[in-house]
């Protein structure tokens, strides 16, 4: 429940009951895009998290230890792509060889108390690492939003939370073990095999398995999440401020709308405590109340953000690895581009225009995030600080012609695209996006000289 | 509401504990796990069939389940394989074979 006003679902639900009565559909009827498995005893397809990537590898690998991965290695055979918990929205994982899994290689290896480092088991999922990272007196500095995935998925990916002064989880990374192509099993740090270490810390899983990585971490910390609808250029105004006074800041735009969805985050000595939580409805009610209002010409637009601006606080307390991550029980696909901190709010600006001009029918909000810099060579925001920008699209839902019109405009703004999301960039693209991309390109050459981790994929992202 | 929501934390927790293996506060579960899938278990399902309020059914929660069993065990485990609705493709399980699905399903859902 919010502690002031109405809460969202009460406002919500209170909007829809006008929608009932000019006969609309509480919910929209959802496609179910899944054609059924069957299931034979056989081998299982794989699926991606939203259900658009989709495989039917011949063998699955779980090894139990590094030996037994690097024998898999050896033994040669076809494609074998590293799989991660399925979370990539991109075509990072599927192949018809071998799928690897990491599952078995889990927890915290080691962890020192004097310089708040753990080596941890890539497998690991974020879900578990807070907890387990936190028995050992220490805590991730920053997390992503969502914690299904597994840790080295994450890394694979550069994949990042938000704060101006935080980096992605790759950039917190100060050594690695990669079991390569080959078979062999490289210690990596910024004094050993230092170019095969800042390559590795965003590998896209072309390098290798990294099995083990050495995490810089903080002391256990608790925060406090406040969110509040304010209208968009309101928050775009306060931006200066509002990222460099919260430790942790992010904001959703809403397309169609003057709304924004503001979410602070910082340190607190409160108890944990939570008021008007996630509701696992919100994004298919708000579609709901985007359809109804759309149905009212010349009302409907007022009406919309007038709901939403309504919209009642929430807050948040607790240990920071429950606090920044957060359920998602609504499946969906994703675009998501990095573009220099400093042209974020324009990007932002023509990407809602675009939207807005074009008529596309989208009410999924947009997320946007500040990220340090850093030097890792792939990583999105190597050499420059980010704003990432997310527009999603309900998993039933074709998302082609909101992501196609979009895209675009992330190019104009020098965009890097996030490497676990959907995008259409070749390597010839991405090339001129990353002052390190070629030396990244003959290293994996030389990891991998037959090729034996490239899928279609990466065939075209890194031009093998 | 508050009380069933209490309740229903109460009853995940036990079954979570079930899964740990501390079966003298544990309900009976309907089957066990093997060692392998209590791992799967806590590591891909209960970030959602043990936390309340998300709108996953809860893993010893009878009411959850009641409707979806009546579903049958097949109907069940070809949305878990597909995904469906909130529920990722093979409940992010992508290692999971047939029957590693089968047996976490049999136990979440109280199917004997």
């Amino acid at each position: 429940m919010s502690r002031r006003g109405v809460t969202r679902r009460e406002l919500l639900l209170g909007a829809l009951a006008g929608g009932a009565a000019l006969g609309l559909p509480r919910t929209r009827a959802r496609a179910d895009s899944a054609r059924p498995a069957r299931l034979d005893g056989g081998p299982l397809p794989w699926r991606n998290w939203s259900g658009f990537q989709v495989c039917q590898p011949a063998r699955r690998l779980g090894p139990a230890s590094e030996s037994e991965l690097l024998a898999q290695l050896r033994d040669g055979g076809g494609v074998l792509r590293p799989a991660g918990a399925g979370h990539s929205f991109s075509g990072l994982v599927p192949c018809d060889g071998a799928l690897l899994f990491l599952d078995n290689l889990t927890g915290v290896v080691a962890a020192d108390a004097a310089s708040l480092q753990a080596e941890v088991w890539t497998g690991t999922r974020l879900a578990q690492l807070g907890p387990a990272l936190d028995a050992h007196g220490q805590a991730m500095p920053n997390l992503p939003d969502i914690d299904y995935q597994t840790l080295g998925g994450a890394l694979a990916t550069s994949t990042h939370g938000t704060g101006a002064l935080f980096g992605s989880l790759s950039s917190y990374v100060v050594g690695l073990t990669l079991a390569t192509p080959t078979g062999e099993l490289l210690e990596c740090d910024a004094a050993r095999n230092a170019e095969v270490f800042h390559a590795a810390r965003c590998s896209l899983g072309a390098l290798g398995a990294v099995t083990r990585v050495r995490l810089q971490n903080a002391r256990p910390f608790a925060l406090l999440e406040e969110t509040r609808f304010r209208e968009l250029d309101a928050v775009l105004a306060d931006l200066p401020r509002a990222r460099t006074e919260n430790r942790y800041y992010e904001f959703y735009a809403f397309p169609h709308s003057e709304a924004a969805l503001e979410i602070a985050t910082n340190e607190t000595e409160r108890e944990p405590y939570s008021s008007g939580g996630d509701d696992p409805d919100s994004l298919y009610l708000l579609e709901t109340l985007f359809e109804l209002t759309r149905r009212l010409p010349g009302v409907g637009s007022a009406l919309y953000d007038a709901i939403l601006l309504r919209m009642g606080t929430s807050e948040h307390a607790g240990p920071s690895y429950r606090v920044l991550t957060h359920p998602r029980t609504t499946r969906f696909n994703e675009m998501e581009y990095t573009v220099p901190a400093e042209a974020g709010p324009d990007c932002l600006r023509e990407l809602l225009r675009t939207i807005r001009e074009r008529d596309l029918p989208v009410c999924f909000p947009i997320e946007c995030r500040y990220v340090r810099e850093d030097d890792v060579w792939l990583s999105m925001f190597h050499s420059r600080p980010g704003f990432s920008i997310s527009v999603h699209q309900f998993a039933e839902q074709d998302f082609a012609p909101y992501f196609d019109a979009v895209e675009p405009v992330f190019w104009k703004y020098e965009g890097r695209p996030h490497w676990g999301k959907l995008h259409s960039l070749d390597s010839g693209r991405l090339g001129d996006l990353y002052p390190r991309f070629r030396e990244f390109l003959d290293l994996r050459r030389r990891l991998d000289p037959r090729g034996r981790l490239v899928n279609a994929h990466l065939g075209t992202v890194l031009a093998v | 509401m508050q009380a069933r929501s209490r309740i229903s934390r109460a009853l995940a927790l036990l079954a979570l504990l079930g899964a740990c293996g501390t079966e003298e506060t544990a309900p009976a579960p309907p089957i066990a796990l093997s060692e392998q899938n209590v791992r799967t278990y806590q590591a891909a399902c209960a970030g959602c069939h043990a936390r309340p309020g998300i709108g996953a059914p809860l893993t010893g929660v009878e009411a959850d389940w009641r409707e979806r069993r009546a579903q049958g065990l097949e109907t069940l485990l070809v949305r878990t394989v597909d995904g469906y609705k909130g529920m990722p493709p093979l409940g992010t399980c992508g290692l999971c074979s047939e029957d590693d699905l089968r047996q976490l399903v049999r136990y979440m859902a109280g199917l004997p």
